[in-house]
């Protein structure tokens, strides 16, 4: 999933500040799950805000609505009478929501309430974890299916570096050394002798590097 | 500071610490009005409750839960727990005051403590001031 | 592929006499100033075979290693220029290598280097477009074949020493000597380790190597570093990573009364 973190109610007030009528609109997929922006969020966003915003002697109409998810324009669809109700929208969703909700409705200022992190997992309740960072060339299969592009500070495709101690990143000892999990599950696997092998250089034209990307599906356009 | 106004709590419960306020002042009296919201396990607190108690007005809000180990439903205190630090650290962003904001373990039916909660709880309000809150918002 | 016959630099040349080589570190100036090159590099002219110039070392921003290396063959002395990974890409890695060496630099390190979060400017984006594995395969395909990373043939090819860290107190040990065999397929000529003040550690990775036959076929030099007092062994310990200093050696120091401390 996308996961992402709510900007603080601080930094969101100064955002709609010269506003008095708006939208906050969640999303009930990715952000939902990582509690940044579903449906619970935008009630507590909402009133928190209402809040924020009394202290200062000012009011502000907040409508609350979340839609399934915001990177599609037949969900994006059901927000559209409440968008043309309102000066301006709040969207709680991921980057690419936001932005999706910003082309669908291009008279209207959509703002970010939420800092958009990584793709990742759900490690356990209330620890998610990046694990994927869309090269476009995925080697998961080189490394045990740990990947060191995502989760190695370094992106060492030959490593560990110097800096590995006790299983963690010297960046951060909350940090798990990916080469030393890498190590660790080809042992468990008894494919170890497989790092003997160089890993050439990173092909980075298809990631992001190489400019934004499309995928365009010809067997899916008539 | 005006020293004369009317004081409101909003006291969140669990009915395993007490189903009934007995000696506790329901209703309150001239200078504090309470409001008790009664929850089947202290862990039903949404973050959203507790910040719309203070839209509703609240100077302070009191979260009572029981005992940790001692929780029916092994948890529910503590995660009722981790919610109010969530909504006090939003309450100190905002400006309110996540002092405001409190959490107590008070042990099934121990009225005594209850009293005495109340009784700290007003007087912190009472030298806090009002909430900075001036409006009421309409809730919709 | 063939290597150099004769050596292109007086390290290599010593090294493959067998003699006991000493090099020496030097950290360019946090400034544009050549003549604060010129003065830590006065200490070790005459005393060292080579003296390494990091490349941002710790991630703090100082005078290139590729200038100060220049400076340093001014002043008669053979720099060994260390080179890392973490800021630049390997388009500017390898014109960087083709300058130094037009510049007389003949002794590299290839290193992934510190990560940006220990330096100076930690809110800077770090490159990593390639690892300290690919910059010694790179440098070896230039030197020996006259080639750059995308096959173009050189108009006059780097003929470099080239070097590499390992560092035998870093975690997993038992994988250490298996990278450093990796190392030495990739090109490696000659191995600088990081400062040593784990006997019985490095006792062990030596004998690995040693099983390995590595120890045949890399120059190994390995890191000295004084510790001139219980603050510095303290630092090092706990705030420079891949260190390993044991514990009764930092008591052993932070036990010396004052009046015998330096």
């Amino acid at each position: 999933m996308i996961v992402g973190e709510q900007k603080k109610i601080a930094e969101i007030k100064e955002l709609v500040e010269p506003y008095r009528k708006i939208l906050i609109l969640g999303c009930g997929t990715c952000v939902k799950t990582c509690f940044a922006g579903g449906e619970d969020e935008v009630s507590t966003v909402a009133s928190a805000l209402r809040l924020a915003l009394s202290i200062e002697g000012k009011e502000i109409a907040v409508e609350e609505l979340t839609v399934e998810r915001q990177c599609e324009d037949e969900f994006i669809q059901e927000a559209a009478e409440a968008i043309a109700r309102s000066e301006v929208v709040l969207s709680i969703a991921c980057g690419a929501g936001v932005q999706d909700i910003a082309k669908s409705f291009p008279k209207v200022p959509v703002l970010p309430g939420v800092n958009t992190t990584f793709i990742g997992i759900l490690e356990k309740h209330g620890l998610f974890t990046e694990e994927c960072l869309g090269c476009c060339d995925c080697k998961l299969a080189l490394f045990g299916s740990v990947c060191p592009i995502a989760r190695c500070s370094k992106k060492l495709l030959n490593g560990p570096c110097g800096g590995s101690k006790d299983g963690t990143c010297e960046v951060d000892p909350a940090i798990d050394c990916a080469w030393q999990l890498i190590i660790d599950r080809l042992k468990e696997l008894g494919q170890l002798h497989t790092l003997k092998s160089y890993v050439e250089p990173k092909d980075w034209r298809r990631s992001n590097a190489g400019g934004p990307r499309k995928l365009v599906r010809q067997d899916h356009i008539i | 500071m005006n020293k004369q106004f009317k004081l409101k709590i909003t006291v969140f419960h669990c009915i395993n610490t007490f189903s009934d306020a007995g000696n506790v002042q329901r209703g309150g009296d001239e200078t504090t009005e309470i409001n008790f919201i009664a929850l089947p396990c202290s862990s039903m607190v949404k973050d959203v409750f507790l910040l719309r108690a203070f839209e509703a007005g609240a100077d302070a809000v009191i979260v009572m839960v029981c005992p940790e180990g001692a929780c029916r439903y092994v948890e529910g205190n503590l995660r009722a727990k981790r919610r109010v630090m969530w909504v006090q650290n939003v309450l100190d962003d905002i400006g309110l005051g996540g002092r405001r904001l409190t959490l107590f373990n008070v042990a099934p039916g121990d009225e005594k403590a209850i009293v005495k909660i109340i009784e700290e709880t007003r007087a912190d309000v009472a030298a806090l001031g009002p909430s900075p809150a001036h409006y009421v918002a309409r809730l919709a | 592929m063939s290597t150099p016959t004769a050596p292109v630099s007086n390290l290599q040349r010593l090294l493959s006499q067998g003699e006991f080589v000493v090099t020496a570190e030097c950290g360019p100036p946090r400034g544009a100033d050549a003549d604060a090159v010129a003065k830590k590099v006065a200490y070790l002219k005459g005393f060292v075979d080579a003296v390494n110039v990091t490349d941002n070392q710790t991630a703090i921003v100082r005078m290139s290693s590729i200038a100060a290396s220049a400076h340093l063959l001014r002043q008669g002395v053979e720099p060994v220029m260390q080179m890392v990974t973490r800021d630049r890409n390997r388009i500017a890695l390898q014109s960087d290598i083709m300058g130094a060496y037009s510049l007389g630099i003949r002794n590299m390190l290839c290193l992934s280097g510190d990560h940006q979060s220990f330096g100076s400017q930690p809110d800077a984006l770090n490159v990593f477009d390639i690892d300290s594995l690919h910059l010694i395969r790179a440098v070896r395909t230039m030197r020996d074949e006259g080639k750059d990373m995308s096959g173009f043939e050189l108009k006059g090819a780097p003929r470099m020493f080239i070097g590499a860290a390992e560092n035998p107190f870093a975690d997993p040990f038992d994988y250490r000597v298996i990278r450093l065999a990796k190392k030495i397929d990739a090109g490696v000529d000659f191995i600088q380790t990081q400062c040593i003040y784990n006997m019985e550690r490095f006792k062990a990775w030596m004998n690995m190597a040693r099983e390995e036959g590595l120890t045949e076929r890399v120059h190994i030099l390995a890191g000295v570093t004084p510790l001139k007092s219980a603050g510095m062994a303290s630092y090092m310990a706990h705030k420079v990573a891949g260190m390993d200093i044991p514990e009764p050696l930092l008591k052993r120091i932070a036990d010396v009364p004052k009046e015998k401390a330096s």
